[in-house]
């Protein structure tokens, strides 16, 4: 069932926090800077995004608060917290690690 | 922990705040899926096409919520609540039942959190010092007695020479003391204590305000007058004032100066009395009862408690080897006055429940039979729940077929029967309450006296928890079972019809053991209260053998006016010559105990040795209960001298020394012999021998329920003692004395006090009946409420399982069976379960018996009567229960049954 280009289990935790990482959004526009960073590459179903947000939360990574946005409506805005930036950290040696290592593993059997 | 920093707001937040949580998820997403549209429109669809295209791309809002939702991990507590809210909605629709079952568990937890109380204070409760735990009791034992006290000599010699403790301290009985705060004013009787000068020291205890005695303060006799107050008695007495220290009091005359005040924390080390304030044992002089001893020189003057703080490290095994040594050593050294004495060294808990106490006796009893009202309550419980389980097969069916696991259902049940436990459990400690209180209330009962003291349960914190425990233990004990068996209902026989018995003996043989465990608890509860009830009955009719009406007491201790032995002499005289003179004054007379006057410790006793008897080589005497008396004794309290004289004037300090002794006594030691005329030897086989001149009838001197015992009688102007009640035989009402005995006292001396100033009848009305009575109530009621619970549940039990075999009885009618037959059947079944029941119960009834009869009296025997009331009416009950449902599906005609659900 799974499609070659489904997100790698986890990855999609590493990549919010990413985006969190850089500035505070909401929803919405983290859906669509997903959709511009990974371009067609990485499909995020918008319906893993909310529940991936709010699993993120409830971890203490990331905290949410209400803002006006630019064109004046409430919207929900999500920000990195300190925890959450040390995962990013954690997370990100881990995928370096990961990838590395399958990247040699794929060169040796090309070798 | 800065997880929880970012975590624990969002948590509360989902318990607390749900519905805003939902609100603002709803928000959220509608913002997302509003834009969505919008982008979608801009790309050139219609609204309503990117309305369904949004909603498509978030796989549905609601799953996405429910996701969501499963993110906030609160789920246990959600669906426990939801457990909860079902719960009680589901309680609600049987509120008779609800109600029924929560009253029924309260009154069995309320009971035994009430007798729980009771052995809380009276085994459990430790020192209210520091390290309770270290404080150990030193004793002295004989081949009669391993709890004996130890002498003052005694005291300073395991004080000095032991090594295992950080301290030894001694304290004296808690005494009557006259207490005056002016030096005019008439002395009041309070409690005072003597105890070591490192008391309050080794015991860890700090004084509200000023200090503790010091060491010093303890040394020379008589030296240093100085009083600490106990916390109570400076606040009544003086008002919580701090400028009490350095203040001078009198106690018994002599002047006293205050140094300290103990604090709240510490009432004391009795369980039931509260000292009003404590002296330095230095002062025994001021305060010494036994005039015949030196407290500071005679080693056999045993009227000490010891206690010791054991050394961190040091075993109580290791205390025990070191206190045997001293003991030997003192053997050595005195063997005249210790031969034969070991020591031993207890814990607080081993001082508690040593054999011969009563008290802790009483408690275990008391709470033995409360455990057996909860037992019943549970057992009713159980078998309610139960069929109530089971007429809500069709429900459980219905939720096991549409996908509710087993656990969360047993969960469900479970909720319910701990929803029903906590109400029964908040009933239970109120009813707890109740019982404490009216324990409370019964104080001037049980102590008819001017010392401190105070019926010490409590519902504190130990019996609360321990009630609450019971509560759950309870829900899982009645609710347990039936869950279990509930869920494992077969889906398909469940839906087809609301309440058919599957085949299978295991259900059934549940049910049964519940009848049989209630049949047999109550009735051993019944056969408890029984007991008590006509053992009390049986020494009230059995007599007293003394006369209780038209009698005036009123005590008096010259002591407390520090008269001399010679001054005591002349005020008893006085008295007892002008009283006689009185108008209304039929006979008068001295005594040192009234009958039922005493308590185990200020029972005075004498040793001897009759005349010619060789004694056992282990032995130098015998001991027997004493009482001091005067001429008028046998006349006025109308005891019958059965053989020989009473007391006369002529038995003076000059003439030869005389004794009456009673009935039982003259048995004793010279059975089908004439005791008049013979002679006993005080102390040893060469002491001052004593003839006994009469033999009176055998009264019950202690308490009601005594077996006969030996009392040997002394005339008081041969053995002088202080402290003596004035009993007046009056023509009319006795209380119209009193002013005559006031004139006569005031002539005397206008601040002699006078004691306990009551008529006998009424002394006598608390002491042997109101007294005795609580117990026997207590006892009573557990055992009614036992009874009644049984009955109710046995009816419960027996009707449902009647009535649920309305088909079966529709079939066997319609096959050709009588109405007799059916009722046999029915009917014999009952009857069998609780005829097993009455077996077991009359065992455990037998068992009770036996343990109440060795524990507190010996009311003899078995007490038949309580079978025979008791048994014939379960049998009645169940014949009952069974006939009544019975009845009705006979009344109903076969195709009717046959249909019946």
């Amino acid at each position: 069932m799974s499609k070659p280009n489904d997100l790698v289990q986890g990855t999609l935790d590493l990549l919010l926090l990413k985006i969190l990482g850089l500035e505070p959004l909401h929803g919405w526009a983290i859906s669509l800077r997903l959709r511009s960073i990974s371009g067609d590459v990485l499909q995020v179903s918008e319906g893993s995004l909310y529940p991936a947000l709010h699993k993120l939360e409830q971890e203490g990574w990331i905290t949410a608060e209400w803002k006006q946005t630019e064109n004046n409506r409430r919207a929900k805005f999500y920000s990195i917290t300190r925890l959450g930036k040390r995962q990013l950290e954690a997370e990100a040696a881990n995928w370096r690690r990961l990838s590395a290592a399958i990247s040699q593993v794929i060169q040796i059997s090309e070798a | 922990m800065e997880h929880w920093w970012y975590t624990l707001p969002l948590r509360l937040k989902s318990i607390l705040r749900g519905r805003r949580v939902e609100q603002e998820l709803d928000e959220e997403l509608q913002f997302h899926l509003e834009h969505k549209i919008e982008e979608g429109v801009a790309s050139g669809l219609s609204p309503k096409q990117a309305r369904y295209a949004a909603m498509r791309a978030m796989d549905g809002l609601e799953q996405q919520k429910e996701q969501i939702r499963d993110t906030r991990r609160i789920h246990w507590l959600t669906d426990f609540v939801d457990d909860v809210r079902y719960a009680i909605r589901s309680l609600r629709h049987t509120a008779g039942l609800t109600a029924f079952v929560a009253i029924t568990l309260a009154l069995g937890i309320g009971m035994t959190a009430g007798t729980f109380s009771m052995v809380d204070a009276l085994i459990f409760r430790p020192y209210p010092v520091s390290q309770p735990d270290d404080v150990v009791t030193l004793v002295s034992t004989t081949q009669d007695s391993s709890f004996d006290q130890l002498s003052y000599r005694e005291y300073l010699d395991i004080r000095d020479k032991t090594n295992s403790y950080q301290g030894v301290i001694a304290n004296a009985a808690m005494e009557a003391v006259g207490f005056s705060a002016e030096p005019g004013a008439t002395p009041r009787i309070k409690g005072g204590m003597m105890v070591s000068g490192n008391y309050f020291r080794v015991l860890g205890v700090e004084p509200r305000i000023g200090r503790g005695f010091r060491e010093d303060e303890d040394q020379v006799p008589g030296r240093d007058a100085v009083v600490v107050l106990g916390p109570n008695f400076w606040k009544h007495e003086f008002a919580s004032d701090p400028a009490v220290l350095g203040r001078t009091v009198r106690l018994n005359g002599k002047e006293f100066t205050v140094i300290g005040v103990a604090p709240e924390t510490f009432p004391g080390m009795l369980i039931f009395g509260h000292p009003d304030f404590y002296m330095p044992l230095a002062m025994a002089r001021v305060f010494s009862t036994n005039t015949q001893k030196n407290f500071f020189e005679d080693r056999d003057d045993r009227e000490l408690a010891v206690r010791g703080r054991l050394k961190p490290g040091t075993t109580l095994q290791q205390a025990q080897n070191e206190i045997a040594v001293l003991a030997q050593n003192f053997e050595h050294e005195y063997p005249k006055l210790n031969r034969g004495r070991g020591a031993a060294v207890h814990t607080q808990f081993e001082m508690r429940t040593r054999g011969d106490d009563v008290n802790w006796k009483f408690g275990v009893i008391f709470v033995t039979l409360g455990l057996a009202v909860l037992l019943v309550a549970c057992t009713n419980v159980a078998g309610l729940l139960l069929s109530r389980a089971r007429s809500r097969k069709r429900e459980i069916a219905v939720r096991l077929a549409i996908g509710a696991g087993r656990f969360r259902l047993v969960r469900l049940l479970l909720t319910e029967s701990l929803i029903l436990a906590s109400l029964g459990g908040l009933l239970g400690v109120a009813v707890g309450y109740g019982v404490v209180a009216w324990f409370q209330s019964q104080q001037n009962v049980v102590f008819m006296t001017d010392l401190p003291l105070a019926i010490p349960f409590r519902m504190d914190t130990r019996v609360l928890i321990a009630s609450l425990a019971l509560s759950l233990l309870s829900a899982l004990a009645c609710g347990l079972v039936p869950a279990l068996q509930s869920s494992r209902t077969d889906l398909v026989n469940g839906l087809k019809s609301a309440d058919v018995d599957l085949p299978g003996r295991k259900r059934l043989w549940g049910r049964n053991v519940l009848v049989v465990a209630q049949v047999s608890t109550s009735l051993m509860l019944l056969t408890a209260a029984f007991l008590m009830v006509r053992g009390f009955q049986h020494s009230m009719l059995d007599g007293t053998g003394f006369a209780k009406d038209h009698l005036l007491m009123t005590g008096f201790d010259p002591r407390l006016m520090q008269y001399n032995p010679a001054q005591t002499k002349q005020f008893y005289k006085l008295l007892a010559e002008r009283i006689r003179e009185a108008p209304g004054v039929r006979s008068e007379t001295l005594t040192q105990n009234v009958p039922l006057g005493t308590d185990d410790f200020d029972l005075d006793s004498v040793a001897f040795v009759p005349n010619g008897f060789q004694m056992p080589r282990d032995r130098e005497s015998y001991t027997s209960p004493m009482n001091t008396v005067d001429e008028g004794y046998f006349e006025t309290m109308g005891i019958s001298i059965l053989r020989g004289r009473g007391f006369r004037d002529s038995d003076s300090s000059e003439a030869p020394r005389v004794a009456v002794v009673n009935e039982q006594f003259a048995k004793h030691y010279w059975p089908g012999d004439d005791a008049v005329g013979k002679h006993i030897r005080l102390e040893n086989s060469a002491g001052t021998p004593v003839e006994i001149v009469g033999v009176a009838q055998t009264i019950k001197f202690q308490n009601t329920f005594e077996k006969p015992m030996d009392l040997v009688y002394m005339p008081l102007a041969q053995h002088p003692v202080a402290r003596m009640v004035l009993l007046l035989r009056s023509d009319g009402d006795p209380l119209q004395l009193v002013q005559s005995v006031k004139d006569v006292v005031r002539t005397l001396d206008a601040n002699m006090p006078m004691l306990h100033t009551m008529t006998y009848e009424d002394y006598y009305l608390n002491k042997a009946v109101k007294g005795p009575g609580i117990a026997v109530n207590l006892v009573a009621t557990m055992g009614a409420v036992g009874m009644v619970l049984a009955i109710a549940g046995l009816y419960g039990v027996v009707a449902y399982n009647v009535s649920r075999r309305t088909r079966e009885i529709g079939i066997r009618m319609a096959l050709g069976a009588t109405s007799s037959d059916v009722l046999r059947l029915v009917m014999g079944k009952g009857l069998l379960l609780v005829a097993i029941g009455a077996a077991v119960g009359i065992v455990m009834g037998f068992g009770v018996e036996q343990l109440m009869n060795s524990m507190l009296f010996n009311a003899g025997g078995i007490d038949v009567i309580a079978y025979i009331v008791v048994v014939p009416s379960l049998f009645v009950v169940t014949m009952l229960a069974a006939y009544v449902p019975a009845r009705r599906a006979l009344r109903i005609a076969p195709t009717q049954a046959l249909r019946y659900e």
